[in-house]
């Protein structure tokens, strides 16, 4: 399947709207994994967490070619340097349920329709909890052994990225249901 | 330590070389680069553009060595990273970035066992690196290894990569300027000095990444648009284009329908130290003239090289952007990411237009947004790294900024005069627009394959 096919199958999977470049990442990120649909994504350790370019080219594209609509919502002065925050919105437009018609035909979209349902019904975690358990995912996989929570916390601060105990936990419940992890 | 001898650059003033340095400077295989232009037929359009490979490797040793002197604290690393940068285009071929679709083309990828993104003229340059003789008698094995680990990524940290080959590496930041200067333009014109001053290598978990400190925002901000506005008026000129589609194309009629030989085995690489040697014998004239040579058969290739040599050129008779395409079916099949075949429609131009169907060149062109390259670069900020794209206030706002693609079609077509050029040009924009949408919408043959639901 083709990175392009396998982001909008991922926007449809999700009701066709996906809200926030980062949500869509780390859905992108599981689905990925949970679906075992052939796509190279090429996640790697980014300072916001693991990352595509990939996926990201792919929105970009997709946009281009008319399939998905982007919109961004300001959310004023946030930071030090006073750039603003931005939260990018993503849906399929007509031409891209076109498409989907066709695709929706392949087993490759089902898997993907599937690993979709099954991050909802476990829980379909914010952008934030989800986030958070794409580190501590990428983390796991990279040690390849189990680690316990404090070990993944400090592993994770050599990335510069910040997990606090409290939202682990809830990630790693959601990685629990998904059975992405289990009790060591 | 520097050498006494001097090498005044254009671009970059006195560059100094470590001994080890000039030794390579002198190998043969180093100075082939002297015969690669920097810009194929670039010339054409830009009689200015004459520049090599050569210079430009020159000018990359002397921003890494201005980089390395900042950021890297051990010489022996400072040393690896600058080795890298003087060999990263050492294995072009004839006419630099025009072999290597042609090579992906013709290669033996089974016999390589490449991955599919894998690009075939990287795995050339490490294969020059690690066998050639001369380099092997001036770096020892393990160095030649870190290098080609250095370039593939695989060895030391990302800052390593970062300086010779990521989005602000010295290849670009030396080919801005060069390419800028010897096209008699100043649109890839940045504050390189300053650019240089506020880079900083920031600690990431084990590694260690190229990152820019806050003071960096504005020379980057320059330097993107440097890259875009080079890419707009120099890169993606329409001559360039048009020539470098020709190159193109000779190159695989001469391959594949006038069957010359040594052609073929030029551009097969299979991995062998032949194919190598034989490889590092060829350059832009040198091809020319082969191909030219009065002794050699007439048929596509030569015929094609001649109107190059002449500069009679085929001329752009469809350019239509995406949006022009009304069915979303025909844009996933033009511009997609599935390997369409255009030969149906090459054919069915010619046919229409009694030319040759080998002579029409149909391409898609796709362009990546201003920032997308840089995007991702992490700006130091009180809280952590930030990308560059949210950290810009100028890129974003530009940050939504579309990839751009286009559908080209070139053909040998003459015109009458003006009036004939522009009544012509509008048969071919409606006429193909049509053939398009026959070849490439939906319920087609094509979109039953590209759809995956054949």
């Amino acid at each position: 399947m083709t990175a392009l096919d396998f982001v909008l199958s991922l926007i449809s999977g999700f009701g066709g709207e996906i809200q926030g470049r980062t949500l869509l990442q780390k859905r992108a990120y599981f689905v990925a994994q949970l679906s075992g649909v052939h796509v190279e994504l090429g996640y790697d350790a980014h300072f916001y967490g693991p990352y595509s370019a990939v996926v990201d080219n792919s929105v970009a594209r997709l946009k281009s070619l008319g399939f998905i609509a982007e919109e961004n919502w300001g959310f004023g002065t946030t930071t030090p340097s006073g750039f603003e925050m931005k939260r990018y919105d993503y849906r399929l437009t007509e031409d891209g349920k076109k498409i989907l018609r066709s695709l929706q035909r392949a087993e490759d979209y089902r898997r993907i329709e599937r690993a979709c349902i099954a991050i909802r019904e476990a829980g379909d975690p914010n952008y934030f909890v989800l986030s958070i358990a794409a580190k501590a995912d990428f983390i796991l996989g990279r040690r390849g052994k189990a680690m316990s929570r404090d070990e993944i916390i400090r592993e994770a601060e050599k990335f510069d990225w910040d997990i606090q105990g409290e939202a682990l936990n809830n990630a790693v419940n959601f990685l629990e249901r998904l059975k992405l992890v289990e009790a060591a | 330590m520097s050498l006494g001898l001097e090498l005044r650059d254009p671009i970059h003033g006195f560059v100094y070389r470590e001994p080890l340095e000039q030794r390579i400077i002198d190998t043969a295989v180093f100075q082939r680069q002297r015969r690669l232009r920097q810009l194929a037929l670039a010339s054409l359009v830009y009689p200015g553009a004459v520049h090599t490979r050569f210079d430009h490797s020159i000018g990359a040793l002397h921003l890494a060595r201005l980089i390395c002197s900042k950021l890297l604290p051990q010489e022996d690393s400072r040393r690896l990273v600058r080795l890298a940068a003087l060999l990263h285009d050492i294995g072009h071929g004839p006419f630099s970035h025009v072999s290597e679709p042609l090579l992906q083309r013709y290669s033996d990828k089974a016999k390589l066992k490449v991955k599919s993104q894998d690009e075939v003229h990287e795995l050339i340059s490490w294969g020059i690196i690690k066998n050639n003789r001369e380099l092997a008698r001036l770096l020892s094995e393990e160095e030649r290894e870190n290098i080609v680990g250095l370039l593939s990524g695989t060895y030391g940290y990302s800052l390593y990569k970062d300086i010779v080959s990521g989005p602000i590496d010295v290849d670009k930041q030396d080919y801005l300027l060069r390419d800028s200067h010897f096209c008699g333009v100043r649109y890839g014109l940045y504050d390189q000095g300053r650019l240089t001053d506020t880079l900083v290598a920031h600690a990431d978990a084990d590694d260690q990444i190229l990152a820019l400190s806050q003071d960096g925002i504005h020379p980057l901000e320059q330097f993107v648009l440097a890259r875009y506005y080079m890419h707009t008026q120099v890169y993606r000129h329409k001559i360039r284009l048009i020539t470098d589609a020709m190159i193109g194309r000779a190159i695989r009629l001469g391959i594949d329908e006038d069957k010359i030989p040594w052609l073929r085995d030029l551009y097969s690489f299979d991995g062998s130290a032949e194919f190598l040697e034989n490889y590092l014998e060829w350059y832009d004239e040198r091809l020319f003239a082969e191909i030219l040579r009065k002794e050699s058969a007439e048929g596509y290739a030569k015929k094609l090289f001649r109107q190059l040599h002449d500069r009679k050129l085929f001329k752009v008779i469809f350019n239509a952007p995406e949006k022009d395409f009304a069915d979303p079916e025909v844009r996933r099949n033009l511009f997609g990411d599935s390997d369409q075949s255009f030969a149906p429609l090459e054919e069915k131009i010619a046919k229409t237009y009694n030319l040759d169907r080998n002579l029409v060149i149909a391409y898609k062109l796709s362009f990546k947004s201003a920032t997308r390259t840089e995007s991702d670069i992490g700006i130091l900020h009180p809280v952590g790294l930030r990308f560059f794209r949210d950290a810009s206030v100028l890129f974003s706002s530009v940050n939504q900024s579309i990839q751009e693609q286009y559908f080209h079609v070139y053909a040998p077509v003459s015109y009458k005069d003006e009036r004939d050029k522009h009544k012509r040009q509008k048969e071919f924009y409606s006429d193909i627009v049509k053939m398009i949408n026959e070849i490439f919408g939906p319920g087609t043959q094509s979109s039953a394959v590209a759809g995956g639901v054949k």
